[in-house]
């Protein structure tokens, strides 16, 4: 097994790449009681056009595929349903899809074989019908519905659009009461055969384990499958350009909600952590608690709290949100641009850079408090094929300079877009 | 036991938790006084108030930067509502010494920013600043307005405000609009001096900490030393205090712009047994507590009603909160699948097994208590502030120790007080 460590955090990490393609990570951890565990596949909102490794075909699959068979994953042919058992164990059992993977997770601190049991069984034993596929257009149709009463959701979403022509990032992860209706047990599959090859899997563990313990544990569950060549995923062109810059919609909340977005048209595989730690050192200066944006923001009561500072990014794409809460969203906007062209033409603050270079440091450091935040940031990262710990190690490299050239190049107002969601009139 | 409490003055409590599993050290001041119709408004904007500034950080700028000088310590304050005690939290998370990648002393440094924003305000002409305040007003207006944008969280605040009318748990934490445009500096510091003066203190410290150090650093602290000592007035509640009578359920319906229906039911527990506690949290598990639930299995997975159907227990006030969002012209259905739930409880109609998950759903979620530092500080406080001290351990014997019998008795006793619909 390979080790990486980091010094700083006492931590390490045993990552042993399976021959049938599947990675897992193991984190122990000795004091704690909590032991947490997650399952992922590389199959995501995102894929819905690819190739089949085997004959060649090319398929597309109605959106909210990878979603759906979250669900479904958990009946058993027995008429049992796999969450119910874990839960039966006194286990905290779950599962989720983003827009690049699903995964399937568990968390106790007594039972763990037991559960382990049962995770590997239900991942590796799909139970499709056309009666349970349709019961489930129900719960699901109904999950589709909350989402549309949740003004930060459709927030987030109407900025997509605005950033992205045909992205498959665009599609809710969900897909829509159209787009379920047309799935089927032979969809399901499919698709099941395809993504669900351990060569397209990893798992992340984290607790009081002896790590080649472990991972003879995981062994011994794994079924055989026959090696499939690579999935040959579709997806449209990177546009290098936005949408458009503005969506607005009205809700019924009782104060607008606004995102800023950015599109990092130059999404690359280069320097992605030290990009990442230098956006968010920036958007802190730009934004953050101890600036003299939010100060002023806030004094005169157009903000209320610190806005959500985000940046996401696959190989797809790429972007920055800013986002919360204001009577004068438009006015927000401005004044962050113009904060932003000042920095870009008078240079950064030597003092307020390592400053908040401190401040991130700790945020990162903080995000290995849990068992489980520490196995999901692995399992997320490692879809990405990175390495958590780099964020620690790195850190030190992120220079004043090469923060400056970022906000330069990224916070352009050309590929900035601006999501509203205000109250009904 | 990693816990020792106490007391460094009548009225005022030192509480640690030793403990090595987090890369951090957290620090809490809890302040707890009796909710009142005159006092909510005002409590609630002391807090937001506290954080603009104190007399050696005078402003929220200040404060920040010292906070990310110290690898982004994370300051938080709020205001919540435990049985009928308004509690102003006051929370600072801090890396531990250990983890920083040159060496500094941070522990005291915190205790004593802490303690300042708590106890040691700015204050101009024997007032808070005025401008802070007419600052925090508009705020509070705007957080109080913002209680519709959680339509699921609004509709449980809703349910509990009818159930307990005219009663101080019926009390929205953060006060009421019409309160707020009289409020002066002036009125609002002297309403605060008499908080100080009156609440119950309780310090919080959880993490690698030398605690004899830890205890010296507090006492030493100026701030603490000019607290007066009390006879603290709060309220003590627990399954005993909440003695209830049976009444006509109350139905009430709203509607709002909004595509998913809220169903939200208040129970009351009319059993107000010692201890009766730990039955109704495995009633409450075998009810709506995870997915093997009744509600669960019935309402959302038999027959498709809802994504959201579970209940919580609220020991504070001896009550049980169903909570599902369904499909709005599915309302007579749900609620009749949900009365068939609580009607087979009561007649016995559920297995020794389902009694075991229940248990096991409780002791593996009581066994995590200690894996999360603010979750281990709120349970300890629980213990505090219910007059009830209990061990962890203790906690999961009590829980393993119910049986099927008394579980069908409590449940005899739930009745339902008020359904309330959410629709469109």
């Amino acid at each position: 097994m390979k080790i990486i460590e980091s010094s700083k955090i006492k931590e390490k990490a045993y990552i042993e790449k399976l021959e049938n393609g599947m990675t897992v990570i193991i984190i122990p951890r000795k004091n704690t009681k909590k032991k947490y565990i997650i399952w992922g596949t590389h199959f995501g909102s995102i894929d819905n056009h690819f190739i089949m490794p085997q004959t060649g075909e090319e398929v597309y699959i109605p959106d909210g595929v990878a979603h759906f068979l979250e669900h479904k994953m958990f009946e058993q042919a027995n008429g049992t349903n796999s969450l119910d058992t874990l839960m039966a164990l006194g286990i905290d059992a779950n599962a989720y899809t983003t827009n690049d993977h699903t995964a399937y997770l568990f968390e106790c601190t007594e039972h763990f074989y037991e559960g382990l049991d049962e995770l590997m069984d239900y991942v590796q034993n799909p139970y499709f019908t056309d009666e349970n596929v349709e019961k489930e257009k129900g719960i699901i149709g109904q999950e589709i519905k909350m989402y549309d009463d949740e003004p930060a959701w459709q927030l987030y979403m109407n900025a997509l659009d605005c950033m992205y022509r045909e992205n498959p990032i665009k599609i809710d992860i969900a897909g829509t009461v159209e787009s379920i209706s047309e799935i089927t047990p032979d969809v399901l599959y499919k698709c099941y055969n395809i993504f669900y090859h351990p060569s397209n899997m990893a798992m992340a563990i984290c607790g009081n384990f002896e790590p080649e313990e472990i991972l003879k544990e995981v062994k011994k569950r794994l079924i055989t499958k026959e090696n499939q060549g690579e999935i040959k995923r579709i997806y449209p062109v990177q546009e290098d350009k936005i949408n458009k810059k503005e969506k607005t919609v009205q809700m019924e909340v009782s104060l607008p909600m606004f995102m800023i977005g950015y599109k990092d048209v130059e999404n690359s595989q280069e320097n992605r952590i030290q990009k990442h730690i230098a956006i968010e050192i920036l958007l802190n200066m730009i934004i953050g608690k101890s600036s003299d944006l939010y100060q002023e923001l806030y004094e005169k009561g157009i903000l209320l709290s610190q806005p959500d500072l985000d940046y996401e990014f696959a190989d797809q794409y790429a972007h920055i949100c800013i986002s919360g809460f204001t009577k004068e969203p438009r006015l927000v906007k401005e004044r962050i641009d113009q904060t932003v062209k000042q920095m870009q033409e008078n240079g950064i603050d030597e003092e307020h850079f390592n400053r908040i270079k401190k401040k991130i440091y700790g945020d990162y450091v903080v995000e290995y408090n849990s068992t489980s935040e520490t196995a999901r940031m692995f399992l997320a990262d490692n879809m990405k094929q990175i390495n958590s710990f780099d964020y620690i190690e790195e850190f030190e490299t992120v220079t004043k300079d090469y923060t400056q050239t970022v906000l330069n190049n990224i916070f352009k107002e050309e590929n900035e877009v601006l999501s509203i969601v205000e109250p009904n009139k | 036991m990693n816990y020792q409490k106490e007391e460094i003055k009548q009225g005022i409590t030192l509480h640690q938790i030793h403990t090595e599993n987090f890369k951090t050290n957290l620090y809490a001041i809890f302040l707890a006084i009796p909710l009142e119709r005159e006092k909510v408004t005002l409590d609630a904007l002391i807090g937001a108030v506290l954080r603009r500034g104190t007399q050696r950080f005078q402003t929220q700028e200040a404060i920040s930067k010292e906070l990310e000088r110290m690898y982004g310590a994370s300051f938080n304050c709020g205001i919540e509502k435990t049985g009928d005690n308004h509690i102003l939290k006051f929370y600072l998370e801090t890396l531990s010494e250990e983890f920083l990648p040159e060496p500094e002393k941070l522990n005291e440094k915190c205790l004593s920013i802490l303690f300042d924003i708590a106890f040691n305000p700015l204050t101009v002409n024997g007032a808070f600043k005025p401008e802070y305040v007419e600052g925090e007003k508009k705020n509070l207006k705007q957080i109080i307005e913002s209680k519709i944008d959680n339509k699921a969280k609004y509709a449980y605040d809703r349910c509990i405000e009818e159930m307990y009318k005219n009663e101080p748990y019926g009390l929205y934490k953060f006060g009421y609009i019409e309160d707020i445009d009289s409020i002066t500096s002036e009125l609002l510091y002297q309403r605060y001096q008499e908080l100080i003066a009156k609440c119950k203190v309780d310090i919080f410290c959880s993490g690698r900490l030398n605690e004899q150090e830890t205890i010296k650093q507090i006492k030493e602290n100026k701030n603490i030393q000019k607290l007066q000592e009390r006879k603290p007035q709060y309220v003590i509640n627990n399954e005993i205090t909440e003695g209830k009578k049976e009444v006509q359920p109350n139905n009430i319906e709203e509607s709002m712009q909004i595509i998913q229906g809220k169903l939200v039911i208040g129970l009351d527990i009319l059993n107000t047994q010692e201890n009766s506690r730990f039955i109704a949290s495995v009633y409450n598990a075998i009810l709506g507590g995870g997915a093997n639930s009744k509600l669960f299995q019935n309402v959302r997975e038999k027959q498709s009603l809802a994504y959201t159907a579970g209940s919580n227990y609220l020991r504070t006030k001896n009550s049980i909160f169903i909570r599902c969002g369904i499909e709005i012209a599915n309302y007579q259905k749900a609620l009749e699948t949900i009365k068939e739930q609580l009607t087979d409880i009561a007649n016995g109609e559920f297995s020794e097994e389902d009694l075991e998950n229940a248990k096991r759903l409780i002791v593996s979620s009581v066994d995590a208590i200690s894996e999360e530092q603010d979750t281990e500080i709120t349970y300890y406080y629980g213990q505090e502030l219910s007059d009830r001290f209990m061990s962890i351990e203790d906690y999961k014997k009590q829980i393993l120790e119910a049986t099927k019998g008394q579980v069908i008795e409590l449940a005899k006793d739930v009745k339902i007080n008020t359904i309330y619909f959410l629709k469109d």
